[in-house]
């Protein structure tokens, strides 16, 4: 049931994204325009896409920084290949982003290394491959792709709208309703209850840093599409990002719980925050104090709540 | 007899099989230095590398106490560079102890606020520190307005390019590099602090076991407060010495992606390297000095032999998981 006090408490990110739209809406004539709507959508795709490779290791008890370089790698690979054959292009993307993702799945459950650890270790390696492989940006991307994935009618940005839909249905189903979802709660939320109640604990942690990692190489292809280009350090940015969506959408950095619905709702709030800044006749430099501020109090309320709730229970 | 000499070098080498791993690539390395270049092995160019890396190893010094206390703090670059942005500013008109004072502070009350946060409104140090680094970020960009200005004052620079007991001949002793030396008395204080003082041990009980410290009658929150609060004072230490040598700064961290985030990565990657445990708990100062060494030594041959950044980051991040992947090994055979 939806009465107040638990729209306060539970759905508050959701709240805040309304009321910031709303203000803005309120406010600048210009931020009621389908064009500025296009403009957060096609920037809000790869921090929803690379928010979700965060959201479901988080979720699981874990981190992944390597999420923003497969993202990178991901664009210098198309800039390289994609003047030979597009197919290759995504086909060579999407096998070494799985490849990264099982190495770190492997690195986190047989050699029992921290999540954090071997995926900073891999962070570095896959920083300079791309560096070696694109060593400056530039580049070619090829022209159908970015018409297919950027496709706009009028000024309605269609293809980055139907992404973000696509992508919130799959990812909230994934985690609500599917086996594997369940799975991801139960190893992140109780990793030794988990195994006992037959959960395939490091096959599910392998599981998800290889979906982790595909679905960051995704996000990369879009990303090539969009800066049409490649450049190695495209992704290091979303890194950030990533795990300020995750948290600022209630998942807790504990394991085992949280969702994805919240992280595409902070996403969407991280990515106009430019453009209502903007609206407010305020420098877009400010941003990253907003983001920050906003990162904080969300938390220190979602743990204030999380506390009192332990407590009632106690 | 003999078999019991066995039996205990066993054991010692089990013991002290961390430091055993790092000192055996360190030779390595530098074996194949010296083979290749025979001038890699002279005291002037292994003293140079130290002097080059004084700074990430004070700032490594800083991330190694807060991993200890069981947490980590990703805002040390962060502070680091708005320490030598906002320094050169006010430096600007050749003031000297003003500006100092001005950046501990600020040093100070980033890092209490990030310790306060963490310890008393119980927000997880990743989201706090993380936060905090992003809301830097900012400030440095309103402040600066994306660009440099200003210079270190004249007595910072003499101060961070000093070398004492130079040699007077042509090709002699180039002198030991007085920044060099402050970060040994550092890491010998702090290893002081770690190993011999209840508060050192506080610190690492806690990393251990946060809540078997706190019924133990361990003060958590102002070990905590501490711990934070240091960190954030010795960032500002290396952002100071940096400015000294930088002279006029101008940005190198990148856009967008968080100021310092690249540095404070490496910090946590010379802290585990050295054997600090992520988790907390176990490690030292001196594991987290011998860690910078490995990695400023690589780098260096590495730079030698005409390999740039991008093979540096790159075999950086294959020591990190070969040595991390070889202890955890470790940890579980025994």
């Amino acid at each position: 049931m939806l009465n107040l006090k638990s729209i306060l408490t539970k759905h508050y990110v959701y709240l805040i994204l309304i009321i910031f739209w709303g203000l803005s809406f309120a406010i600048s004539p210009f931020f009621r325009s389908v064009s500025t709507f296009s403009a957060i959508f096609i920037s809000a795709v790869p921090i929803i896409l690379i928010g979700f490779s965060q959201t479901i290791v988080v979720i699981g008890r874990g981190f992944d920084l390597s999420v923003g370089s497969v993202a990178g790698l991901a664009t210098a690979i198309c800039s390289v290949l994609m003047e030979k054959s597009l197919f290759s292009a995504i086909l060579v993307v999407v096998a070494v982003s799985l490849l990264i993702g099982l190495i770190n799945g492997i690195g986190v459950t047989f050699f029992r290394m921290e999540p954090f650890i071997m995926t900073l270790g891999m962070m570095f390696i896959i920083n300079g491959v791309s560096l070696i492989v694109r060593p400056s940006p530039g580049g070619y991307i090829c022209d159908s792709l970015k018409n297919v994935l950027l496709f706009s009618v009028g000024d309605f940005a269609l293809a980055p709208f139907l992404i973000i839909v696509a992508a919130g249905i799959i990812g909230v189903l994934l985690l609500r309703k599917k086996a594997l979802g369940r799975m991801i709660y139960a190893v992140g939320g109780d990793p030794n209850a988990a195994r006992m109640s037959g959960v395939a604990v490091d096959r599910t942690r392998i599981l998800i840093f290889t979906i982790s990692s595909l679905v960051a190489g995704l996000a990369g292809i879009y990303l090539a599409c969009r800066i049409s280009s490649g450049n190695a350090e495209a992704g290091a940015r979303y890194l950030f990002d990533s795990f300020i969506v995750v948290f600022m959408g209630g998942t807790m950095v504990t394991g085992g719980v949280g969702g994805f619905s919240g992280t595409l709702a902070a996403s969407l709030i991280v990515a106009s925050l430019v453009f209502i800044l903007q609206f407010f006749g305020v420098s877009s430099w400010y941003q990253f104090i907003v983001k920050g501020l906003l990162l904080v109090v969300v938390a220190g309320i979602q743990i204030s709540i999380f506390h009192r709730r332990s407590k009632l229970n106690e | 007899m003999n078999s019991n000499f066995i039996q205990s070098m066993k054991d010692s080498m089990r013991k002290n099989l961390q430091v055993s791993i790092i000192l055996a690539a360190l030779v390595v390395i530098m074996a194949v230095a010296g083979i290749i270049t025979p001038r890699f092995l002279t005291v002037n160019h292994l003293i140079g590398i130290l002097y080059l890396n004084s700074m990430l190893g004070i700032l490594a010094l800083s991330q190694t106490l807060v991993i200890l206390s069981g947490g980590i703090d990703m805002s040390v670059g962060a502070i680091y560079w708005l320490v030598v942005m906002i320094g050169a500013q006010l430096m600007g008109d050749g003031a000297l102890w003003g500006p100092i004072l001005i950046c501990l502070a600020i040093g100070t009350a980033i890092g209490f606020i990030n310790g306060f946060c963490i310890a008393r409104l119980k927000i997880p140090y990743v989201v706090m520190t993380l936060a905090m680094m992003i809301i830097i970020t900012g400030i440095l960009y309103v402040a600066t307005g994306g660009g440099g200005g200003g210079k270190s004052a004249e007595e910072l620079t003499q101060f961070s390019i000093a070398r004492i007991m130079k040699s007077s001949q042509k090709g002699g002793f180039n002198g030991l590099p007085v920044r060099t030396l402050l970060w040994i008395g550092f890491v010998i204080v702090f290893g002081f602090i770690l190993n011999r003082t209840s508060f050192g041990w506080k610190i690492r009980s806690l990393g251990s076991n946060c809540e078997s410290s706190r019924l133990s009658g361990i003060r958590i929150e102002r070990v905590q407060i501490l711990t934070y609060t240091l960190s954030g004072i010795l960032a500002v230490i290396a952002g100071l010495l940096y400015l000294g040598q930088a002279r006029t700064p101008y940005p190198t961290f990148q856009s967008g992606a968080g100021v310092g985030a690249n540095l404070t990565l490496q910090t946590i990657a010379a802290v585990v390297i050295g054997g600090t445990m992520f988790s907390g708990g176990i490690g030292g100062a001196g594991k987290t000095m011998l860690g910078v060494i490995v990695t400023s030594v690589l780098y260096s041959v590495l730079g030698m032999i005409g390999l740039h950044e991008e093979w540096q980051v790159m075999l950086n991040g294959v020591i990190i998981l070969v040595i991390v992947g070889a202890y955890s090994r470790m940890e579980t055979n025994n």
